[in-house]
């Protein structure tokens, strides 16, 4: 669904990432692992279509077409939706005015407010500037409840559980899943295996506990140096530290 | 360095680029009528839909007591609570001769400039407003000034007077329709408000391009009373100066301005205002809000404190959607006693790319992510604004979704 090929990212001249290759197929979700600064949030915003983030070589192909020079809206257009690491915070626009250009159907729907707003404890957000003041676990809540609006077919989503304590991990597990559950819902299938994709940066195991990730990349110095399976490559990084990655590069190769 | 020279210079000079001639325009109208009630006035729907696009609605009924000058013709309906009056100026001065000793030019200097001597010498008319003492007025009063002849001078004066303990919401729409392009517009008002009184006056403008518009204004507050103004320009003329004057006289007199317009190409507005705190405990706030798309705005307060524990603050604030055009805030405090207590803040900057970019990715296109945080940057929060108000913020924010066009 997603394919990456040869990425090469520039920010202020300086080169974050130096040819990342990923492909990630319809219904699977990957986890990003990787250390501070490795480059997964200027991977994640690269595929959203941030345009202080400079493609200088390599491509970006969605569902076959090359949305490498695509705008933000056309990609979400497309069918991408983010929820980024650290928002802006939009000064006097409440969240409701934002909700309501994005769903006003959804405002008036009584069940989408008791199951989404009041279920997931956003009705009390909707009054207030968007993301200001917003506690760290708060602005990941608010960023998936956009997601929960649009439904997009591919997430990408920076760190969703980073800063969430323990309890609101499990919601923030349950508001992914509910995301991603969207062709189910929606009957366009009736495979009950069928789901949204996604990319999910983390750096923790437990938010792999509530959601299903078929596969996993660390990110090593702007590069995906290796892919496995999520909770033994996590297993590793927890024994071993990220440099593990450098032995383990050769070993994967011989795997495939 | 050239293309600068016209900066360099105090923005206060561009206006005589903005290039006033006064002899385009035709001499005031004499008036038509003395005064009609609203069922003897037909409207085309264009005519209400520019009247409502100014926060009026005449044929609502709830308003208590309306007033509309259509060029110089005048209407108005009769407020049914006992103790509120609307009456065209020339009229009341028949029926109250003691207000004209009491009320005219007491507020405004009639030898300020040519614009006051001009409503001086023509004997302009306008409504005068009285809401008796300790009276509540809930629903907002309406009245209009709607010019709708090419290049025509409307030439008016308005006065208020709330008596002690009196509350009155006034919303006044200024409009030139839809079609007009130019016109020359004069206004003085007067605004005396009493003791515990509260006047909460709204303005809101639309003018067509070619317009110029001097409005003189002037409130004087007694003990405890309160002045709540705000200013909505939905379309700028190509020329305004609007500097109201407000003297807390009373202890305990407060003052609230609040501003907020969008600039357009060859638009020239100086739009601020000056209040005088003389009472001790007196207070005075002004927030200016200004989008520009490539005119040249200037945003001028001046608060001054000539009393013990006067508090004052003045907050402009500037948003450049154009590479063209000019903003100056010149957000000004004058200390006259020991005592005051006065701040300031001034912020002039373009939109953020990175927070248009973010409401980009949840699913807005481009315009609609401009005309947001234009929305969130003017919604300021005002007294006395009502849903209407609200829609009218949302055009003045929706137009700068549109660009420079
Ligand atoms: N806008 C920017 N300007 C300058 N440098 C940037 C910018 N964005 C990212 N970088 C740099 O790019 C590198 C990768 O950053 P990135 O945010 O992608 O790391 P990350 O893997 O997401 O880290 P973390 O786990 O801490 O979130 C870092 O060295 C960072 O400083
Ligand atoms: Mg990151």
């Amino acid at each position: 669904m997603l394919t990456i090929n040869n990425l090469h990212v520039s920010v202020k001249q300086k080169e974050v990432l130096g040819g990342v290759n990923l492909s990630i197929p319809e219904n699977e979700v990957h986890a990003l692992f990787g250390a501070n600064g490795s480059g997964k949030s200027v991977l994640i915003s690269t595929i959203m279509g941030y345009p202080e983030y400079k493609v200088t070589r390599g491509e970006i192909l969605f569902r076959g077409q090359n949305i490498t020079e695509l705008n933000i809206d056309e990609r979400v257009k497309l069918g991408l939706g983010i929820s980024e690491q650290r928002p802006p915070t939009i000064k006097g626009v409440k969240l409701e005015y934002l909700v309501n250009l994005l769903a006003p159907e959804k405002m008036n729907d009584e069940t989408f407010r008791i199951k989404m707003l009041e279920h997931f404890g956003m009705d009390k957000f909707l009054n207030r500037n968007i993301n200001d003041g917003f506690s760290g676990g708060e602005i990941k809540k608010s960023e998936l409840f956009l997601l929960l609006l649009t439904r997009p077919d591919f997430l990408v989503l920076d760190e969703p559980d980073s800063g969430v304590d323990p309890e609101h991990l499990k919601m923030i597990g349950a508001m992914i899943t509910e995301i991603l559950q969207k062709k189910k819902q929606e009957g366009e299938r009736c495979n009950p295996q069928a789901r949204s994709s996604g990319l999910i940066a983390t750096h923790s195991a437990e938010i792999l506990n509530y959601i299903h990730t078929d596969k996993a990349h660390i990110m090593l110095d702007g590069k995906i140096c290796c892919s496995g399976n999520p909770a033994v490559m996590m297993e590793q990084i927890r024994a071993l530290g990220y440099s593990y990655c450098i032995e383990c590069q050769h070993a994967n190769q011989e795997e495939h | 360095m050239e293309q600068f020279a016209g900066i360099m210079q105090d923005a206060k000079m561009q206006k005589n680029e903005a290039g006033v001639d006064y002899s385009r325009f035709d001499n005031i109208e004499e008036a038509g009528n003395s005064f009609s009630s609203f069922e003897n006035l037909s409207l085309n729907n264009e005519d209400l839909g520019s009247l409502k696009a100014v926060g009026i609605h005449l044929f609502d009924n709830a308003s208590p007591g309306k007033f509309l000058m259509y060029g110089a013709d005048v209407y108005r309906s009769i407020p049914q609570i006992p103790g509120v009056e609307i009456i065209p100026l020339k009229e009341a001065f028949k029926i109250y001769p003691e207000i004209k000793e009491k009320y005219y030019f007491r507020a405004v200097d009639k030898e300020q400039d040519e614009f006051t001597q001009t409503a001086f010498n023509e004997a302009a008319n306008g409504y005068f407003i009285r809401v008796k003492e300790n009276v509540i007025v809930d629903e907002p009063m309406q009245t209009a000034m709607f010019m709708h002849r090419e290049m025509s001078t409307m030439c008016i004066h308005n006065i208020v007077v709330l008596e002690d303990g009196a509350q009155l919401n006034l919303i006044t729409g200024c409009t030139s329709g839809c079609s007009l392009k130019g016109g020359l517009h004069i206004a003085v008002s007067e605004h005396f408000i009493g003791k515990g009184a509260k006047l909460t006056n709204t303005m809101i403008h639309n003018w067509g391009a070619d317009f110029v518009v001097h409005p003189r204004t002037a409130t004087i507050v007694d003990e405890n009373g309160r002045f709540v103004s705000n200013y909505y320009s939905v379309k700028p003329p190509k020329y305004i100066e609007n500097n109201p004057s407000t003297y807390l006289r009373g202890k305990g007199a407060n003052a609230k301005y609040l501003t907020v317009l969008a600039s357009f190409p060859g638009t020239y507005c100086d739009i601020g205002g000056t209040v005088l705190m003389e009472g001790e405990n007196t207070g005075a706030e002004l927030v200016a809000r200004a989008v520009n798309h490539g005119g040249t705005v200037i945003q001028t307060g001046l608060l001054i404190g000539a009393a013990k524990n006067a508090r004052a603050h003045v907050d402009c604030s500037g948003l450049m959607l154009s590479d063209k055009g000019i903003i100056e805030a010149i957000p000004g405090l004058r200390a006259a006693h020991p005592e005051a207590r006065m701040s300031h803040e001034a912020a002039i900057g373009r939109i953020d790319m990175g927070e248009v970019n973010y409401l980009q990715s949840k699913g807005l296109d481009e315009m609609q992510a401009i005309a947001l945080i234009v929305r969130g940057f003017l919604d300021v929060d005002i007294e006395g604004m009502d849903d209407e108000l609200r829609k009218t913020i949302r055009e003045i924010s929706e137009l700068s979704g549109h660009g420079e066009d």
